[in-house]
């Protein structure tokens, strides 16, 4: 009797393993198809928006597809490349973490572009009866929760430790070097990625929450309910490059741009409260300093030094 | 007999309350699905599409709105042309609300046809509580229009207005035939500045307002299910199979073997087997992460030679392997260990290669806790998630198991489709639990002495009346009378087996 049962066990089991294995075969050879695939790692708060520019794009070039998208806070992205993850393009949500990509060789330098500005906004549930005027009410007894990314990795955390700091209620001016006030500490709820402390006030599990205002339009149920003013923090700029080991370089480059200039992505962004930045000037050939050297005028060596400054020309001396 | 009977009916109870949570949490998803039209003269059984609004009073409607929150300050091709929104359609009314004040541009064209003009306050006013009211629906959690206190500027037909605050225009062109809203300042602030939000859709009689028929309960039902992704369950599925064939040939042969090693490396050897069991998943998932990812030299040295595990499928099979191997190993070695030794030497002393003993005596003698080790690790394969987030990372369709869809769903605000995958897995986990129950009830039927459903179907075609045997009669007849029973009648029946 159990003799039997172990045949049939094994016997499904044996089936089941097949079954399973010939279609992941067939799943194989479809990606063997020739079209190009894109990886992207996108910061956290683009879950929502990226997807339909992705769409425009596809629509745009049917030859492109794109793998399943990443959406982490930048700091576990960057990790996650560090790892060996694949990745074609890489956008997050603050300078110091493309950086960290940068000197890592994750991404291509010469890439890297500004992409969207966003601020960093205060959020209650959709008319929870929570008025903030001011940063260092989130101080006041009424407020037992607040929901902030962790700032080592969620760069959305880092930008309001900065604000608690320019109030006084956090110890370090960088955002992740610091302590919480004793009048805060008790009450900080750290989030993995800054859609989790979102969803924590649109649930209620947290009264009030520090992050973008582009997370406002991507979760239903909260509300914006003070704007950290600008000078509170650094300015919160997501900057995207291609990666260093992509092997459709050129085509994700050409994703970049499109996201930059197409009026259709232009639209979806707008929807979605992401501000396509500003275009930057383009970045100094040499470093600040005196560069010497000599030249020839009417046949005659001249030396010359050339001091810049800013990443401009500020003086030139001749002889 | 009667406890047979209690643990069948308990069994259909479980099922009919797990059912019964499936279809509440469904119902939740379904909740507030359905959208609420205001305009009360939209036909019965009809409702506005998303973006559309009416005033049947004004005789006006509104289709296509849109609300863009950013515009951007970006220049084109080195000139500034302000902080400028998409205008994708030229046709489009734009509406510009900055906290200072609200401008909105009527196109001459659309304005005529609803009979809107400047002078009509009554029907500009009914337009802006239009705009207002798909604005309030749209802002999601920004600032609406409605509750700004600033004053309103109408445009009709004029594609520029000037005010001492701003120049705004609706219809810029920008570059290669794409038009723009563009707001200029002219107080000498930054032109983001106080900028609230730019709404745009098209102006319409209220006869061209877009309606559609109210999607009936079961159209919300096939719409929700064709949305779902189905793949974590199948990428679960393929993971735990595959997992579970390489862990029941691991588990069971690594039990087997570590039964022979001495007692002194005995201990080290099972803590090492079983270490996964205890740690925290991340921590399984770290090592791994570490051991095979790029970071470590013995990482980058299998990706210098082409072995990619790390973010991939194989790294879920991988990460579940580890978590399940445990279950599999310990239920295998407990159940060998309980094994009466003398049976195994008695086998030893015909003869019996230790191999033959292990797949002729062993597995069978030890089957019921096997097969129950097998459906747990498959359990804890299929459940996995630490590790897996950890090594493997979330990648639709190819490591998104049903764990990770499930939190990924629920942080990315689809509670829905969380509650739908919640209610996969339980069901999943009931089945699981049931297979064992049924398991080893049978086993427990064995044992006590009641007689198997084989043992008791030939009682039956022999003529008996009885299916089972109650406890006094146990002791009065005793199983080996029965068997001896059932073996005449086999016999006399011709072998009915």
């Amino acid at each position: 009797m159990l003799e039997v049962n172990r045949r049939a066990f094994l016997k499904g089991a044996a089936l089941l393993s097949a079954a399973t294995m010939v279609p992941a075969s067939f799943a194989l050879a479809d990606a063997a198809q020739e079209k190009i695939k894109l990886q992207i790692f996108a910061a956290n708060s683009l879950e929502k928006a990226m997807p339909k520019v992705q769409e425009l794009f596809v629509a745009a070039n049917p030859n492109v597809e794109f793998a399943d998208t990443q959406f982490k806070a930048s700091g576990d992205l960057v990790e996650q490349m560090i790892a060996g993850a694949e990745v074609d393009i890489l956008i997050t949500a603050s300078k110091g973490t493309m950086d960290k990509a940068e000197e890592n060789k994750l991404i291509d330098p010469a890439t890297r572009l500004k992409m969207f500005n966003n601020d960093l906004v205060i959020v209650r549930a959709v008319d929870a009866d929570i008025t903030i005027d001011s940063i260092d009410e989130v101080a006041d007894p009424d407020i037992t929760s607040i929901a902030i990314g962790d700032a080592a990795t969620v760069p959305a955390g880092k930008y309001a430790n900065q604000s608690l700091y320019s109030v006084g209620l956090y110890t370090g001016s960088d955002g992740d070097n610091g302590e919480y006030d004793p009048a805060i500490a008790d009450k900080i709820n750290l989030a993995d990625k800054v859609g989790t402390a979102a969803s924590w006030v649109s649930t209620g599990d947290c009264q009030i929450g520090f992050v973008y205002s582009s997370d406002v339009y991507r979760y239903n149920g909260i509300e914006v309910a003070f704007v950290c003013p600008e000078d509170s923090h650094k300015a919160i700029s997501y900057p995207g490059a291609v990666s260093a080991k992509s092997k459709n370089a050129e085509i994700a480059a050409e994703f970049l741009d499109f996201c930059m200039n197409d009026p259709d992505a232009l639209e979806v962004w707008a929807e979605y409260g992401f501000e396509v930045a500003e275009e930057e000037a383009p970045k100094a050939a040499y470093a600040d300093g005196t560069y010497k050297g000599t030249i020839k005028i009417d046949n005659a060596d001249v030396a010359i030094a050339i001091e810049i400054k800013d990443g401009k020309v500020s003086n030139v001396t001749l002889g | 007999m009667n406890t047979c009977l209690n643990t069948h009916s308990r069994h259909i109870s479980f099922v009919t309350a797990a059912a019964a949570v499936i279809v509440f949490a469904l119902a939740l998803c379904f909740f507030g699905m359905s959208h609420q039209s205001f305009a009360s003269t939209v036909e019965d059984g009809m409702q506005l599409v998303e973006g559309s609004a009416v005033n049947d009073e004004a005789g006006i409607g509104i289709n296509d709105f849109k609300r863009m929150n950013k515009g951007t300050a970006r220049s084109y091709n080195g000139t500034s042309f302000g902080y400028r929104f998409p205008l994708n359609d030229p046709e489009a009314f734009a509406v510009i609300a900055t906290s200072k004040e609200i401008i909105v541009f009527i196109p001459q064209q659309y304005a005529d046809e609803c009979e809107i003009t400047l002078d009509n306050t009554a029907k500009t006013n009914a337009f802006f509580e239009l705009v207002a009211e798909l604005d309030a629906q749209f802002s999601s959690g920004g600032t609406k229009i409605s509750k700004l206190d600033v004053p309103i500027t109408y445009s009709i037909g004029q594609d520029t207005v000037t005010t001492d605050i701003a120049q705004y225009k609706r219809d810029v062109e920008i570059g290669d035939g794409h038009t723009y809203i563009t707001i200029t300042r002219t107080d000498g602030a930054q032109d983001k500045d106080d900028i609230v939000c730019c709404d745009t859709g098209h102006l319409v009689k209220t006869a061209a307002v877009q309606v559609e028929a109210i999607p009936t309960f079961l159209e919300n039902v096939q719409a929700f299910f064709a949305k779902i992704d189905y793949r974590p369950l199948w990428v679960s599925l393929k993971t735990s199979a595959t997992a579970l064939v390489v862990v029941f040939i691991l588990g069971l042969l690594s039990a087997w073997k570590s039964m022979g090693v001495k007692s002194r490396w005995k201990g080290i050897v099972d803590t090492i087997f079983t270490i996964p069991m205890v740690l925290p998943p991340t921590v399984c998932g770290f090592l791994l992460l570490l051991l095979f990812g790029n970071s470590t030299p013995f990482g980058s040295w299998l990706l210098e030679h082409g072995i990619k595990l790390v973010f991939s499928w194989p790294a879920t099979v991988l990460a579940a392997i580890v978590v399940a191997f445990p279950l599999m190993y310990r239920t295998a070695r407990g159940a060998f260990e309980a094994l009466d030794s003398n049976m195994l030497d008695a086998a030893r002393t015909l003869g019996w290669s230790e191999r033959r003993i292990f797949y002729r005596l062993m597995i069978p003698l030890a089957w019921p806790s096997i097969a129950a080790g097998t459906v747990l690790a498959f359990a804890r394969a299929m459940g996995e998630f630490g590790a897996t987030l950890f090594c493997a990372g979330n990648y639709a369709g190819i490591t998104q198991t049903m764990p990770i869809a499930i939190y990924f769903s629920w942080m990315g605000g689809q509670t829905d489709v969380a509650l739908f995958w919640v209610g996969v897995v339980i069901l999943i986990s009931f089945i699981v639990i049931l297979v064992i129950n049924v398991y080893s009830a049978h086993a427990q039927r064995y044992r006590k002495g009641e007689l198997t459903r084989k043992e008791r179907r030939i009682l039956k075609e022999s003529g008996g009346t009885t299916t089972s045997i109650d406890d006094q009669s146990f002791i009065e007849v005793g199983k080996e009378d029965i068997q001896q029973f059932v073996g005449n009648a086999t016999n006399t029946s011709g072998g009915a087996a």
